[in-house]
């Protein structure tokens, strides 16, 4: 008996470890949840939009469910929950979804939701030059929508799209207030562009920092929202600190309670605190990978693909870069999903015997003086081109790890390169590169599944393209069985994985750090951000 | 008398086209497009990409852009941020006074600091301004970043007099005020200290001491009033350093401000908000200089002829 009882503990241990969820217990010093008080909490991104149509950053989305909401909310398990909508329909031939609102919520300025605001919402959507990027992704299949009375709203389809579930649960499908949506001021967002959420946001000061205060009369929280009613919280302040040592000080000096955004070199500063508590965890959507470029030389060869993935010892880089903080990724999507193929860890990789074999069944038998392969006298040379302004998780710096890597273990000679954000796009444009770096933040993968895999997608940069898999794709957006799903992008993560296609390096995570005096602080089910502030509270 | 006045006005007019154009050109010439930002994380497609290019009027040939941002420019208007979707008047409206404060206390600073470290190291041992002109040289050579996060960490994480960060109260101002006056501050009192040592060394000073002037008071009466000129006319030039500091400064410490603006918007290709910046520090120098010129011309009378 005792033997099973610390068998499960590092059982437990390890999975902590392994960072697949929350690590640690959040809140679990502040005692019963308490209401009332003012909380501070420093963030890195400052918004460059309110407004939640218009929402692009993953790092801005903790901000948007304080004062806004959408009709649906994510699961934890790949599935939806009720939010504004009570409940949803879907026709036998997929086409149309019809929602069942909730009859007893009001908008900050007083206005009433029902359908017409949401067919509003729609219709601003589809105002020229308003949202483009939606109109073209998450609503490309969209029809029209129908108001069937002032609680029942029918969305039309011209194809079976299950991710239009996924839109009613983003940012960009969250609820406006009609008379918001006039306002001059809608495209920058702010304190005259409302919507339902517990919180409301009354000021803004740019550079510095934007205030919540409570909405005393919000009583619609999703069920698995942690509680029901008002928040507990009168008013939260969110700080825009951009430097993370200014963020791990401000917090320790207890000038701040909560942060986010903690790297690898802080971490342990804020674990070692008994003040303090830390939480981190995996996000939605895809590993951060390194993408081959097989529409040209080297790389068209998957000997050389193979060769490569098989030349980084991917665990030594990461502990090497992140001391032991990053979870290693071994497909394209993030561990974090239901749709994740686990089969695939320890499947391939860190075998410089194969690599160099391999590389000399290519024909890059011969070494220069350098000690890079070569062939007909050409070095063995693949280019990774890194935008400045985008690089975030030190991934200049592992790019530098994975190419002593390969020099060392196979002669290949990586060049990377960190430019400015012209220059990137330039270069992928006239595929001026061998290898493309990429990581999405996506709720549901499958709509990351769709930018990446099939031909001629906007970041299909591997150029590895073939029917099955278009046809795959095609298929997994149009089923709303999860079982299905999973297994269609089953068979995608294992063929992307055959193909040798990519080298999935880690798990994009958040982090947050607080006062244990801090409670309720925790992540967004499936999209893995931190979430609003809707359940914290300041204990005494 | 008037002439030289206008002529300098219209000088100053045709600094602010100039600095609006090359400003310009800059921003057309350099590798990227407004587009990328405005994708961001989204979703990202040819149709996407050109819907907002025509959204912006980024498809119009360049002079036609030009052109139609000098005609606004004279009508006083500065157009909407591409990014920020809002009024570029408000958007610098909003951050000006944070920065002028901060430079104001700023300048107030580094001159305490260089005068009282010019006047206590002046003529002392040699130990003593050896080390004095070794911190003097290490705070104008660290890099702003540096000091700014030392100072947090010193007085604000460690001993809890001063808040992080914001725009709040004269509290919140100390520390990224001293930042920026430090190495400022490093650089005028080695220019003042060695305007003092010339000073003593002139005829006039052995005059003053041989008719009983205390040392002191030679130094406070006389020598600082000589020292000071070429220290001034250096202090007229930090303007543009100030303002370049200020960026850093403001970012470490979570103030808003112009330099946050500028920055954010020339990474982002916001060209408004870029062209507004500069046209107001180009505004700003042409004022300044201006005021200079026609004060010289006050003063001096050998200026007024020619």
């Amino acid at each position: 008996m005792r033997k099973s009882l610390s068998m499960l503990a590092a059982v437990a241990l390890l999975a902590a470890g392994c960072g697949g969820t929350a690590s640690g217990e959040p809140g679990a010093g502040a005692g019963a949840p308490v209401t009332g008080g003012s909380l501070t909490w420093a963030v890195e991104t400052e918004p460059v939009t309110f407004n939640p149509h218009l929402y692009a950053q993953a790092k801005a989305r903790l901000l948007v469910w304080n004062s806004f909401e959408a009709l649906l909310t994510h699961d934890e398990q790949g599935g939806y929950v009720p939010w504004l909508a009570k409940s949803y329909e879907v026709s036998a031939d997929g086409k149309a979804y019809t929602f069942k609102l909730r009859d007893d919520v009001t908008f900050h300025d007083g206005e009433k939701f029902d359908a017409a605001a949401v067919k509003a919402n729609l219709d601003q959507l589809f105002v020229p030059g308003y949202a483009p990027g939606v109109t073209s992704t998450q609503l490309k299949h969209y029809a029209g929508a129908k108001v069937v009375d002032a609680s029942t709203i029918e969305v039309d389809l011209k194809q079976p799209d299950v991710l239009i579930l996924d839109f009613f649960a983003s940012p960009q499908g969250a609820q406006i207030s009609p008379k918001s949506l006039k306002s001059p001021d809608l495209k920058a967002g702010g304190p005259d562009v409302v919507g339902t959420g517990p919180f409301i946001l009354d000021r803004y000061s740019k550079g510095q920092e934007v205030h919540y205060k409570k909405n005393p009369a919000y009583k619609w929280a999703p069920a698995n929202a942690g509680h029901q009613g008002p928040a507990y919280l009168d008013e939260v302040t969110y700080r825009f600190l951009k430097e993370s040592s200014v963020r791990v000080g401000a917090l320790t000096s207890g000038q701040v309670d909560v942060i986010e955004g903690v790297p690898a070199t802080e971490q342990g500063l804020v674990k070692a605190d008994p003040s303090l508590q830390f939480a981190q965890h995996l996000n939605s959507g895809t590993a951060y990978n390194y993408y081959f470029n097989q529409a040209k030389a080297p790389f068209d060869d998957i000997n050389v693909r193979k060769a490569f993935r098989d030349a980084v010892d991917v665990d030594g880089v990461l502990q090497g870069v992140y001391r032991g903080t990053a979870t290693r990724a071994w497909s394209v999507l993030s561990p974090s999903g239901p749709f994740y193929d686990s089969s695939l860890e320890k499947s391939y990789g860190n075998d410089p015997a194969a690599a160099n074999r391999l590389l000399d069944q290519a024909g890059w038998a011969a070494k220069d003086a350098d000690g890079f392969r070569t062939k007909d006298g050409k070095r063995l040379t693949v280019r990774i081109v890194l935008s400045a302004p985008f690089v975030r998780d030190k991934r200049d710096i592992l790019a530098q790890a994975v190419q002593a890597a390969v020099k060392q273990s196979a002669g290949i000679d990586l060049q990377v390169k960190v430019v400015d954000q012209g220059t990137a796009t330039d270069a992928l444009n006239k595929g001026e590169f061998e290898v493309f770096d990429n990581s999405r933040a996506d709720t549901d993968a499958g709509a990351a599944l769709t930018l990446i895999v099939p031909k001629g997608a906007p970041i299909n940069r591997h150029g590895f393209t073939s029917p099955e898999l278009d046809a795959q794709v095609a298929a997994g957006s149009a089923t709303s069985d999860v079982a299905k799903r999973k297994e269609i992008y089953t068979g995608i993560q294992k063929t992307l994985t055959d193909n040798a296609t990519l080298l999935p390096l880690y798990a994009p995570a958040d982090q947050i750090a607080a006062q244990k005096t801090v409670g309720g602080v925790g992540f967004e089910p499936t999209a893995g951000v931190p979430a609003s502030a809707y359940n914290v509270w300041i204990g005494k | 008398m008037w002439r030289p006045v206008l002529r300098r006005l219209g000088s100053g007019v045709v600094v602010l086209w100039a600095a609006a154009t090359a400003a310009y050109l800059a921003l057309h010439l350099a590798p990227g497009d407004t587009v990328d930002t405005l994708v961001g994380d989204g979703p990202d497609t040819p149709q996407i990409r050109a819907q907002i290019a025509a959204d912006l009027g980024l498809d119009r040939p360049a002079a036609v852009q030009y052109v139609t941002y000098l005609w606004r420019l004279l009508h006083g208007d500065f157009g909407r941020s591409y990014v920020l979707q809002r009024p570029v008047l408000d958007i610098i409206g909003s951050q000006v006074w944070p920065t002028v404060k901060l430079t104001l206390v700023a300048c107030a600073f580094s001159a305490v600091i260089a005068v009282v470290v010019a006047l206590v190291s002046t003529g002392r041992s040699r130990w003593v301004r050896g080390l004095v002109s070794a911190l003097e040289l290490s705070v104008v050579s660290a890099p702003g970043f540096l000091i700014g996060i030392l100072l947090l960490s010193v007085f604000s994480f460690r001993l809890g007099w001063f808040p992080v960060s914001g725009d709040r109260d004269v509290s919140a101002l100390v520390l990224p005020a001293l930042s920026l006056a430090l190495p400022i501050g490093g650089l005028l009192s080695q220019v003042l200290r060695e305007g003092l040592e010339r000073a003593l060394d002139e005829p006039f000073a052995v005059t003053a001491r041989a008719r009983g002037l205390t040392r002191r008071a030679l130094l406070w009466r006389h020598a600082l009033r000589h020292a000071l000129l070429p220290a001034v006319t250096l202090a007229g030039t930090l303007i543009g350093f100030l303002l370049s500091a200020a960026v850093v400064v403001e970012r470490v410490f979570g103030r808003p401000g112009l330099g946050q603006v500028a920055t954010d918007a020339v990474g982002t290709k916001d060209i408004p908000v870029v062209l507004a910046v500069v046209m107001l520090s180009a505004a700003i120098y042409v004022g300044l200089s201006t005021l200079a010129d026609l004060t010289y011309l006050a003063v001096d009378p050998r200026l007024r002829k020619g």
